[in-house]
């Protein structure tokens, strides 16, 4: 009887080894994949000559940096916004040199390992929320100058804020599988085929300015999806239109509106930035020329292959006013409800040759998130207005939130979909009023 | 001409009017409160700027249907010229004012933002005044004059 059970062990020996040895294997190949040094604090910061951290100050306005890691103007850089993501709420870090909150211990190495490889100097894992993905392909110098830059900065006292992330996120090592899937560490390189313009604004916009963050659809797991590159994608609850042959823009866009969009933020009688591209254009503006032209020059390459660049501009695009609701529409009520909320809150302004003195607002047909395939920037747009950035001129449009109720407004995009853009329905219009009030 | 029952700085009032009339209309024409102005009527400078419902409202761009149920506060419901409200006595100490067309509506706007937030920073004061312009350019006085209310106690200066 008792021998029952020792006969038999045996024979489970080597499976139960197998399995031991196995998990032990699997454990240590995780555990290499996930855990990084922490790198010595440096105790004395170094110093730069000026010219290097005036080159920093450029290159950290076109990695729009402070988008992000400036939540409050008279702290920049502090850090402290809070970034929602399908995965959790992410806090901006404090990226000044001070040596307790921010990164005033971080030796240059770290620096560099924070920005290629996505790991803080003390070896955890950032989220990538981060860039990293772009950032890991700047060029050597570029980033010893955007170290120059933020080491001189004003340290400011500014602990990070815990995340709010949703399980199983908060275990940051898991980052490591998304490092395996979405980060390619490969050095940038030119296409010699295009012209130095031309590489220098793609090298610009990948490995800085991360137009593709937004610009480019994420997979569920929230990586970029390159197979369709600057194909629209989403941030803060906007559309965030496609830059390539999907690009919604009624009217062509030129290498000078990019320029001017990309500058100031109005590409005059064409588009004005709202909502999240606007806090890019406040950091684009410090930037060089020179750059922003670059910029514009490769955008401008993708822009081409959009189907209006091909046709010239129906008539109904450049002026007149949107028509009334044809007596057979299947949606009738609704559309007269959006035609009677567009010509008492838009037209005044909107309207062209209606008031001349209005500072010439954009007749709708020619506004681009009309032609977006969902409508939620033009719901943000309506409730929330735009607004120019602190300390510049631009664009005053008010918002119409506290004015028009969700009817009102449900009704006017459809309205605006259907005689201002003349493009197919929008489904589930009233879903996305509904979120756009969600704080 | 449909009547509506407007709750105006804590009184009650029946109007007749056309649904679109702007409610800037009806509070100077119906009911004499002359304190909102009428300046641009586009949305774009805020001198009509009132409460509605807690909320800072271009009261030129809404129309009376609009309102509801929400309470309206206008600059006559937040003191007299015996008994300034505490952003009225800031602005009087800070000389804020030099014609004087824009600061009910700036007043208005500057107490939309200390009823949500009592200590605001000196750039969310900024950000939140800054759809209201003053063509005299007492700007950085009226800043001044936010900030100084926000550092008072409710009621005093």
């Amino acid at each position: 009887m008792e021998q029952h059970p020792r006969s038999k062990r045996p024979r489970r020996r080597p499976v139960f080894t197998f399995i031991l040895l196995l998990a032990f294997v699997l454990a240590a190949g995780a555990f290499a994949l996930m855990w990084r040094p922490a790198l010595a604090p440096q105790q004395r910061a170094p110093s730069f000559d000026a010219a290097t951290v005036q080159k920093g100050a450029r290159l950290a306005a076109l990695g729009t940096c402070a988008a992000c890691h400036t939540a409050d103007p008279a702290r920049p850089y502090a850090g402290g916004l809070a970034l929602a993501t399908p995965f959790g709420t992410v806090y901006s870090t404090n990226i000044t040199p001070d040596a307790q909150s921010g990164i005033g211990q971080w030796s240059e190495e770290a620096f560099t390992r924070a920005l290629r490889a996505g790991v803080s100097r003390d070896g955890h894992l950032l989220y990538p929320a981060f860039p990293y993905d772009h950032y890991t392909r700047l060029r050597h110098d570029d980033i010893h100058a955007l170290y120059a830059w933020f080491m001189t900065r004003t340290p400011l006292d500014a602990p990070a804020r815990p995340n709010d992330m949703r399980f199983p996120f908060g275990f940051r090592p898991l980052v490591a599988f998304w490092n395996l899937l979405y980060l390619d560490q490969a050095t940038w390189q030119p296409d010699p085929q295009q012209s130095p313009a031309w590489n220098r604004g793609a090298y610009i916009a990948d490995a800085l300015s991360h137009c593709g963050a937004c610009h480019t659809p994420r997979t569920r797991l929230g990586g970029t999806d390159q197979r369709r590159y600057l194909d629209g994608g989403e941030a803060e609850g906007w559309y965030v239109p496609a830059l390539n042959a999907h690009s919604p823009s009624p009217l062509p866009w030129t290498r000078e509106h990019l320029a001017s969009y990309l500058r100031t933020g109005i590409a005059p009688g064409h588009a004005v930035a709202g909502g999240p591209m606007q806090g890019v254009v406040e950091n684009l503006r410090l930037a060089d020329d020179q750059d922003i032209d670059a910029l514009a020059t490769w955008l401008h390459g993708y822009l081409q292959k959009a189907p209006a660049q091909a046709r010239p501009a129906p008539a109904a695009l450049r002026s007149g006013g949107l028509a009334s609701p044809d007596a057979g529409d299947p949606d009738a009520a609704r559309m007269r409800l959006g035609r009677e909320v567009y010509a008492t809150n838009c037209a005044r302004c909107h309207e062209a040759g209606r008031t001349p003195g209005s500072g010439g607002a954009l007749p709708l047909q020619q506004a681009i998130a009309l032609y977006d395939p969902d409508p939620r920037s033009l719901i943000h747009i309506v409730r929330g207005g735009i607004e120019p950035p602190d300390g510049e001129p631009g664009r005053w449009m008010p918002g119409f939130g506290a004015i028009l109720d969700d009817a009102q407004t449900a009704a006017l995009a459809a309205y605006l979909r259907r005689y201002g853009a003349q493009q197919a329905p929008w489904p589930e219009i009233e879903d996305s009023v509904r979120k756009a009030k969600q704080p | 001409m449909t009547t509506y029952q407007l709750s105006v700085n804590g009184r009650g009032h029946s109007v007749d009017a056309d649904p679109d009339t702007p409610l800037l209309y009806v509070l100077r024409n119906d009911l004499q409160l002359n304190g909102a102005k009428f300046g641009c009527g586009l949305g774009q400078c805020g001198a009509c700027t009132v409460l509605v419902g807690g909320e800072a409202v271009l009261s030129c761009l809404m129309p009376v249907a609009a309102v509801g149920a929400r309470k309206v506060r206008t600059v006559e419901g937040l003191g007299t010229a015996d008994a300034p409200g505490r952003l009225q006595q800031a602005f009087i100490a800070e000389q804020a004012a030099q014609c004087g067309y824009c600061i009910a509506g700036m007043i208005m706007r500057a107490e939309a933002l200390l009823a949500r937030k009592p200590s605001p920073t000196d750039a969310e004061i900024r950000r939140h005044m800054a759809p209201n312009l003053c063509r005299c350019g007492t700007h950085m006085r009226i800043l001044r004059a936010v900030k100084r209310a926000a550092g008072s106690p409710e009621g005093k200066a």
